[in-house]
């Protein structure tokens, strides 16, 4: 799976750049530091806050574990606070990347550890010209997770001028998408049917 | 006359309980409102309407000898409305029948125009469900993030497949500025985006106070728009008869 990508020893891969996707063919592998399945996001994005990793995560999807095209997405951290976002499969920067990965679970997450020097040139904001790929330091936490505490601790370890974009950019980019909104309200149809008949309360429903 | 709302999220944290006592004291000034805290397995309402010591409670109407106890016992007059919290002892709780909440709702929405129910923050139970699956309408609480938004309109959903009306939704605890997520959710949702309420530490303070926020910041910015958004909330009052006998021949939901 990461086959492709060069190993931390090997040489060093394009150098990237703020107009460059944050992707595992851009980075160096480095150090793997954790590797798992996730049924919540809060696992591994507080052991990263929780390690201060600097490094990245690779992030498979769900439907990419179970054989579907799902690709894959890296979000990278400095001192374990979520700094730039991008989805492989759905070529999405930052804000709509958080909202192509929420609702993913069960994630296949892998947390890489780099020296911070090498992504010094994409994570500072002075460097180059801003990324697309910046995410609000607590915009992981809030948007994956739904976690409030999480998000908290987050923002209380982030740095005062780690400012990302809007706030609720990722949301705007959910509600833009809606053939995945349907989804999500036809899902909850046909559940809250199948509920009813379980509970005995078909005769409730509304049948008009 | 009387219309009973439904005040659920789908998904915990969202200031729901703030959110009933705050509508609920903003409706008291046009209105006869009571509020209930139909959340048993997860009462709260009562810390923050400073009934943390109230000596009956819903529990004690849903126990099993619950009527020998009068509805009027667990009912406090509390800043220009009626509420009903729900105590927290885990012993009740297993000894409660829900089968009870019917009549106690049926019997409240006899002698009130606004009947707010505190829904549980879950819709995973067919004791959880019902205070949507029984509301006229419900009012749906979220947070402006995308796991809350995915619940928020699970519960529309829920509602809407029950016949439930929704009387709008509410984007609270929010941080900075929202740009046109209101607008953009507007299209999902069945009812108007009622208004928007920011995270404040003044509904913290409140509940530590055991005082709605109305109450303990009535001048803060978060009570100013919780006021706003009970502006755009028009209950339609309707026979209470009928919203007492729809209690009254509910299904029976499960033991919790």
């Amino acid at each position: 799976m990461t086959g492709d990508a060069p190993d931390a020893a090997g040489p060093s891969p394009t150098p990237a750049s703020a107009s460059t996707p944050p992707s595992t063919d851009r980075l160096p592998r480095g150090e793997l530091v954790r590797a798992g399945v996730a049924t919540a996001f809060v696992t591994p994005l507080s052991a990263a806050l929780d390690d201060g990793l600097t490094g990245y995560l690779r992030i498979e999807p769900g439907e990419a574990l179970l054989g579907g095209d799902g690709g894959e997405a890296v979000v990278t951290l400095d001192d374990g606070v979520p700094v730039l976002a991008y989805d492989a499969g759905g070529d999405a920067d930052g804000p709509a990347a958080l909202a192509a990965l929420a609702g993913a679970e069960p994630v296949r997450v892998e947390s890489y550890r780099l020296p911070a020097s090498t992504l010094a040139a994409l994570h500072d904001p002075a460097a180059d010209a801003p990324t697309p790929f910046r995410v609000a330091p607590d915009a992981p936490a809030r948007e994956l997770a739904g976690d409030d505490a999480l998000a908290e601790r987050t923002r209380a370890a982030a740095p005062d001028d780690r400012e990302g974009p809007g706030d609720h950019d990722a949301l705007a980019a959910f509600l833009a998408d809606e053939e995945r909104v349907e989804a999500v309200r036809a899902d909850a149809r046909a559940e809250a049917r199948a509920r009813a008949d379980e509970w005995g309360l078909t005769d409730q429903l509304d049948t008009e | 006359m009387v219309e009973a709302f439904a005040v659920a999220s789908g998904k915990g944290g969202t200031g729901k309980t703030t959110t009933t006592l705050a509508l609920g004291m903003a409706l008291a000034e046009r209105y006869d409102v009571t509020v209930v805290d139909a959340d048993t397995g997860m009462a709260n309402l009562l810390f923050h309407a400073g009934l943390a010591d109230a000596p009956v409670t819903l529990q004690d109407l849903l126990a099993p000898d619950g009527s020998a106890v009068d509805v009027a016992d667990a009912t406090y007059e509390r800043h220009g409305m009626r509420v009903v919290p729900c105590g927290t002892s885990l012993a009740a709780f297993e000894r409660s029948d829900p089968a009870r909440l019917r009549e106690v709702v049926a019997e409240l929405a006899a002698d009130t125009d606004v009947l707010l129910l505190d829904s549980p923050a879950t819709l995973a139970s067919k004791s959880a469900v019902l205070p949507v699956v029984l509301a006229d309408r419900v009012v749906v609480v979220t947070q402006p993030t995308i796991p809350a938004l995915s619940d928020a309109l699970k519960v529309q959903e829920y509602a809407t497949s029950y016949g439930t009306g929704v009387a709008g939704v509410l984007f609270n605890r929010v941080r900075g500025d929202l740009g046109s997520v209101e607008s953009q959710a507007e299209r999902y949702f069945e009812g108007p985006t009622l208004g928007s309420v920011p995270d404040s530490d003044a509904a913290r303070a409140a509940r530590d106070a055991g005082e709605p926020l109305l109450a303990h910041a009535p001048d803060s910015d978060a009570a100013r728009a919780f006021r706003e958004v009970a502006a755009g909330v028009d209950p339609e009052p309707k026979a209470a008869g009928d919203v007492a006998d729809r209690f009254r021949s509910a299904v029976v939901p499960e033991r919790p």
